[in-house]
């Protein structure tokens, strides 16, 4: 007896942590079964059962592999972009002050306003399709990568420049030797924050602007009320976040052991 | 930089206000005298600046505002009476902590707009559905905000408090809630965000009053210059609602200044 329970002290997290989410499975899945539903709820319920079942099926499906792919691809180009423009933009913003005092509006305003504002006009000037959801990754994507590389930019020690250039390096040995291992950090935790809102604007992009996607397949689907096909959607996304956002905050924790501990944000 | 008698600050206030007066001045002049304009395609400054002064004197910018505003402060209201005792209670508790940051995080992650059409469906395209759906976007900044806040706490003025024969509810009210206080405020900048999100999806999909209404509308009926005016009220809205977050944030901790916006 003594034995378990001691086992149980030792895994008491984890042990916790997956029970709540097995007992919320449970009582969901039991729901039906204690409590008949009002009719038009039963219509839009759904059991995790059937949700999972929904899963398997899909995952051997062609069809959807075809829309996960269109997704993936999104995903890729939006983000690669987002970084390609940032990086250099949030270098030169944090080296040249006057540059980054007429930057700033722009940027406070656009990281402020959700990109789900800019869809309509997104969709009327890229298309229906995956374009406009590019476009809509792009735009979510590149406001935390470009905020953080040019705070990382400013922060650096002036100390360090000093010597760098004391000892005669030009512009761009700065760069290389002081200024970007010393950003790292900050630009790893704007990817992480970027890959979040990365995957939101595929879902929210292909929800309204286009007619492929695994978005698309859940727009589509609750239209019709295929509650299953929703609730499956929105786990492949969460599962896909999780373990993106996860492995990037490993990276993170290994780059800047120094820094405080931040809070969630996706 | 070389503008003798003005502070730093002002320098920065004046290049930037200068370069958004720029931007809309080689927007408008574009497209007078460069390219050929499709108002099908694209507005002009002097448009919008007409549309603008239609969209209030017709009160329709008031009436879709007040009409998007009210699901979003029940919503948020509810985000933050819920989500707070929720994300204290977690920090205070490690085994509560243990049971639901994992089931909470997973429900963070998930892109829970898409439940939108359901949730309208089920609860109507009113006040309601808008607003429980802002409820579950904006209920997790303020839980994991609040979770992190308290979790931050010094342990040493907790002992001073128990030493000092203070109760259980001292310790919340006299240490836990001010060490969080900027936590949450930062929470709240977050959830803004995702409440604007809630309400423009909400509208996106069925409504026939509010913003997001006004927004897609004008897409759809082509009037751009009304359709660009509505997203500048939205970026205006989210803008002032953000950057006044962020001034409190800095005046109740001057300390943290340093953090990813």
């Amino acid at each position: 007896m003594n034995r378990y329970l001691s086992q149980y002290r030792e895994n008491e997290e984890p042990i916790l942590g997956w029970g709540f989410i097995v007992l919320f499975l449970l009582v969901w899945e039991f729901i039906p079964h204690v409590v008949t539903l009002p009719k038009g709820l039963a219509l839009f319920f759904t059991t995790p059962y059937h949700i999972g079942a929904k899963l398997v099926e899909m995952s051997t499906s062609s069809e959807v592999a075809f829309h996960f792919y269109v997704s993936a691809t999104e995903f890729v180009i939006g983000l690669g972009l987002s970084i390609a423009v940032a990086l250099p933009v949030g270098l030169v913003m944090g080296r040249f002050n006057t540059l980054n005092a007429m930057f700033d509006p722009f940027v406070t305003a656009f990281n402020a306003t959700p990109r789900l504002v800019f869809l309509p006009l997104v969709v009327l000037w890229f298309g229906f399709g995956i374009w406009s959801t590019v476009v809509i990754v792009f735009i979510g994507a590149l406001f935390p990568l470009l905020i953080n590389t040019y705070e990382g930019v400013k922060n650096i020690d002036r100390v360090l420049v000093n010597v760098v250039r004391s000892f005669g390096a030009n512009e761009w040995q700065l760069m290389k030797i002081v200024v970007l291992p010393n950003s790292l950090p900050y630009i790893i935790a704007g990817l992480r924050l970027a890959i979040g809102r990365a995957i939101l604007g595929v879902v929210v992009g292909e929800f309204f602007g286009s007619d492929q996607g695994i978005g698309y397949l859940m727009a589509a689907a609750a239209g019709n009320y295929i509650v299953d096909v929703v609730f499956a959607g929105l786990i492949l996304f969460m599962a896909i976040s999780l373990v993106m956002t996860m492995a990037v905050k490993k990276l993170e924790d290994r780059l800047s052991r120094w820094r405080p501990e931040q809070v969630k944000t996706f | 930089m070389g503008f003798k008698g003005l502070s730093e600050s002002s320098v920065r206030f004046l290049l930037g206000a200068g370069a958004v007066a720029g931007f809309f001045l080689v927007w408008e002049f574009l497209l007078t005298y460069v390219f050929v304009f499709n108002p099908f395609f694209i507005t002009k400054p002097s448009l919008m600046w007409g549309a603008t002064g239609d969209l209030i004197l017709s009160g329709e910018l008031w009436k879709d505002i007040y009409v998007s505003g009210t699901p979003f402060v029940f919503g948020f209201a509810a985000a933050v009476v819920i989500g707070i005792p929720v994300g204290v209670v977690m920090g205070w508790r490690r085994r509560v902590a243990f049971t639901l940051d994992p089931f909470l995080t997973a429900l963070y992650a998930s892109p829970l707009v898409a439940l939108a059409p359901l949730l309208i469906v089920m609860f109507g395209v009113g006040v309601k559905g808008k607003t429980i759906l802002i409820f579950l976007l904006a209920v997790f900044p303020f839980i994991f905000n609040a979770f992190a806040g308290v979790r931050s706490v010094d342990n040493l003025l907790i002992n001073v408090v128990r030493s000092l024969g203070g109760k259980e509810r001292d310790l919340y009210f006299k240490v836990i809630l001010p060490s969080t206080l900027p936590y949450l405020v930062a929470g709240a900048r977050i959830a803004i965000g995702r409440g604007i999100v809630g309400i423009i999806v909400g509208e996106f999909y069925a409504a026939s009053e509010g913003i997001g209404h006004a927004l897609i509308w004008f897409g759809d009926m082509y009037q751009l210059a009304h359709m660009f005016v509505c997203i500048l009220v939205l970026m205006i809205i989210a803008v002032i609602f953000t950057q006044g977050l962020r001034k409190a944030e800095l005046a109740i901790a001057p300390w943290r200044t340093q953090e990813t916006r």
